[in-house]
């Protein structure tokens, strides 16, 4: 729990010789002496961000005490479900498709060039997983019976929500195989380095086929939502148009979280990466535009296929071109000039305007368009302490990544005896 | 069990509830036990329904929900506004102004034949019994995908109890069980509700609408609906006139999801298979050129 | 008729589907080892 800017290069210096654990109180010695914040404290993100933490953690106590209903959440009978799974679980874990997507990238078809980047997203994408999706343990009613699909009585295989639940188990534990050499590194483990480093492949296809499956099946959650979801919304290929938009979605946020944390943490890179960064930018940014560009044509297709086309002619219509072109679109075509002028800011603004866009997709199927014949008096709006808690769990997450990077070597080079052969 | 047994069924609810004993305990259905094989499910005439709530007062009592008041005036007043069943509540009473007048309708869950609440459930907490009631379980983990899954909205959620359940309409499945009609069936005074396997409540409804063609539309809701359900309504007038949704199909909703489901097994070999195969046909030629120097110096 | 009226689970299989995928999963360890193993 450190400042964020004052990890000072000596400290850097210092972490580069590993520590030597050789049994389990070295390691608690050395996990105490890590668990120590460094540098300032009353740093103005930390000022801001701990209220907002400690707020959220008393309204989760509320919401065990109280139930799920008012006053903390304003679900109701129309709508069971509000931002907690549609931002939180939904979004998140579509924000959090860039750590399959590297890793397709940079493991499977060898494009060395992303490698510099590769250990943050993984980190992030399971930091996400953990925390986002995590966060429906806050909104399943019956929370202690979050065990019951895995070592439960009755398995509902016949279930898409059976097949979301094992796989963000799943790929939690992949992600975690992916990112342990990082940890090992971190100890200064170099046998257990090896055998991690060896399971990296086998954990990364087996993470891409649950990434796969679990971004598109949520999706496929709303499927027997036919009747509730507006038609230009609804089409038999909602997992499909999950899947695809995830792609765009996750390497988003890897521009975004990188461009920060390369201000944040920039002092522990080195020159080369920082040359290269640009690089790897407009790399990501020519993805996401081909892919966008190709969602934008399924789209089209399904509009077509949904006999759709004639409701574009109204409200619904306009939120829908509202969607697609405002933040699908434009910053398909952002993220083409950007890439080709080389220009990381457009890229950047890019990349804001298509995560919103996936925001306001996921937060559709879930609240906006789902029951869309309800007046508009008696739709569901996020209560303020929703909102509070969910910020307070992107907070949190924000805090575990950072006291991360400024202790594991996530972003900086590994140390010298663990340089990776390929 | 045929269908003069179950007039004579009703008929001994009728003089229960007119003794002013709603419930009284220990009324079979048949002598024969019920036949697992078959759907059971209740046909509602809403041409006899006379909207007096007796049936949300009987399934109150045997469900241990807050019991209603049932008075006429309190009636006149309620009925006034569309209501919809909630987690106090597993049958309504509403009434419409239709061409033909004030039509009563109850709601209740439909008890899908195939039910989407069911496909919905990763732990199996709801199920459709083999003699038709769809139930709710407390290993219910209260992720609320029934609740998006029901094409009539049915389950409802409790949001204001630290330990909430899923409530809903089970065809009262423990009297079924000890062989008693449900407890809104034995309640009505006018024999709008009918208990019996699907198939005698299908043919009832036929029977009622081919000797009264001019009484009845030529339509059973449920027969057809969302791939048939164990709840069959016959009306006077179109159903949509009287809050039924035309636009659902029938197809059952589990089939809405089978293209995602059907397609995850074989997602499950393809993707690991192609990509070893792209992580094999990328690899660096470095073991290549080893391979060619080894047989080199051969 | 009365077959109409009986519940058909149309996700009745795929408890074993997902055994044979965990199967797959480990069996294919050992088959790509096999298949990438180098001719003496």
């Amino acid at each position: 729990m450190a400042g964020e800017k004052l990890e000072t290069v000596e400290i850097v210096k210092e972490k580069g010789e590993s520590p030597n654990i050789k049994n389990l109180g070295d390691f608690w010695n050395f996990l105490k002496k890590e668990l120590v914040p460094r540098g300032h404290i009353a740093t103005p993100f930390n000022i801001i961000s701990l209220p907002i933490m400690l707020l959220g953690y008393v309204f989760i106590v509320l919401r065990l005490a109280y139930g799920l209903g008012k006053p903390v959440t304003n679900l109701n009978q129309e709508y069971p479900w509000g931002l907690w799974i549609g931002f939180d679980v939904v979004t998140g874990v579509a924000f959090a498709g860039g750590a399959y997507v590297l890793c397709f990238i940079v493991y499977v078809l060898r494009a060395e060039k992303y490698h510099p980047i590769i250990r943050a997203t993984v980190l992030n994408g399971f930091l996400a997983y953990l925390f986002y999706a995590g966060a429906i343990v806050l909104d399943i009613g019956r929370w202690w019976n979050i065990y019951n699909p895995m070592i439960g009585n009755n398995f509902g295989v016949n279930a898409v929500m059976f097949l979301v639940a094992w796989h963000f188990f799943l790929y939690m534990l992949a992600a975690l195989v992916e990112f342990s050499p990082t940890i090992a590194e971190w100890l200064g483990m170099k046998r257990l380095r090896k055998i991690l480093g060896a399971m990296t492949l086998g954990a990364v296809i087996f993470g891409i086929t649950l990434s796969t499956l679990h971004q598109s099946g949520l999706g496929a959650l709303m499927m027997m939502a036919k009747s509730k979801i507006h038609p230009l919304w609804y089409t038999d290929f909602i997992p499909i148009l999950y899947f695809v938009s995830s792609i765009f979605a996750g390497l988003s946020l890897v521009i975004f979280e990188g461009s920060i944390s390369h201000k944040v943490f920039g002092h522990q890179l080195d020159e080369a990466h920082h040359k290269h960064y640009d690089d790897i930018l407009v790399g990501l940014a020519r993805i996401c535009a081909v892919t966008m560009f190709g969602y934008l044509f399924l789209k089209a297709i399904l509009l077509v296929h949904e006999h759709a086309v004639p409701y574009l002619n109204s409200a619904m219509g306009f939120w829908y071109l509202f969607e697609v072109i405002g933040f699908i679109l434009i910053p398909c075509l952002m993220f083409i000039s950007g890439a080709q002028q080389k220009n990381t800011a457009t890229i950047k603004f890019a990349a804001i305007l298509t995560m919103v866009g996936i925001i306001l997709n996921r937060l559709n199927y879930t609240f906006i368009v789902y029951n869309w014949y309800v007046p508009l008096s008696e739709k569901y709006w996020p209560a303020p302490m929703e909102l509070i808690i969910t910020a307070s769990i992107i907070l949190t997450e924000v805090w575990v990544f950072r006291w991360m990077v400024n202790r594991m070597p996530v972003l900086r080079k590994p140390p010298a005896w663990a340089i990776e052969k390929h | 069990m045929d269908r003069r047994n179950f007039l004579k069924i009703l008929g001994s609810g009728v003089a229960g509830a007119a003794t002013g004993n709603l419930l009284t305990p220990g009324r079979t259905l048949a002598k024969e036990t019920p036949s697992a094989k078959e759907f059971y499910g209740i046909l509602v005439d809403t041409t006899r329904c006379i909207g007096c709530r007796r049936c949300e007062l009987g399934c109150a009592e045997v469900n241990g929900l807050p019991v209603p008041d049932i008075s006429e005036s309190k009636n006149e007043n309620l009925l006034k506004t569309i209501r919809k069943t909630s987690d106090t509540q597993y049958t309504i009473i509403n009434r419409y102004e239709t061409e033909k007048g004030k039509i009563f309708v109850p709601k209740r869950c439909m008890h899908c034949n195939q039910p989407g609440c069911v496909a919905a459930c990763l732990v199996k907490a709801m199920r459709k019994r083999p003699s038709g009631q769809v139930t709710w379980d407390l290993n219910c983990i209260g992720c609320r995908l029934c609740m998006i899954s029901c094409p009539f909205d049915i389950p409802k959620f409790e949001y204001n109890k630290a330990i909430p359940r899923i409530q809903k309409c089970n065809l009262c499945y423990d009297r079924y069980n000890n062989g008693v009609l449900p407890a809104c069936v034995e309640v009505c005074p006018t024999q709008a509700l009918m208990f019996g396997s699907r198939k005698q409540i299908l043919e009832e409804g036929k029977r009622r609408i081919a000797a009264n063609p001019d009484k009845y539309i030529e339509h059973i809701y449920g027969e057809y609906e969302v791939g048939g359900t164990s709840h069959l309504y016959l009306s006077s007038v179109p159903f949509e006139q009287i809050g039924f949704r035309k636009d659902l199909g029938t197809v059952a909703y589990p089939k809405y999801s089978t293209g995602f489901l059907y397609a995850v097994p074989f997602i499950f070999v393809l993707w690991p298979i192609v990509m070893l195969g792209i992580n094999r046909a990328t690899k660096k030629s470095k073991e290549d050129e080893e391979h060619h120097e080894e047989k080199e110096k051969h | 008729m009365e077959e109409l009226f009986t519940y058909y689970d149309m996700f009745a299989t795929k408890g074993v589907e997902y055994l044979i995928i965990l199967a797959f999963l480990i069996v294919i360890l050992a088959f790509w080892k096999f298949v990438n193993m180098k001719p003496h």
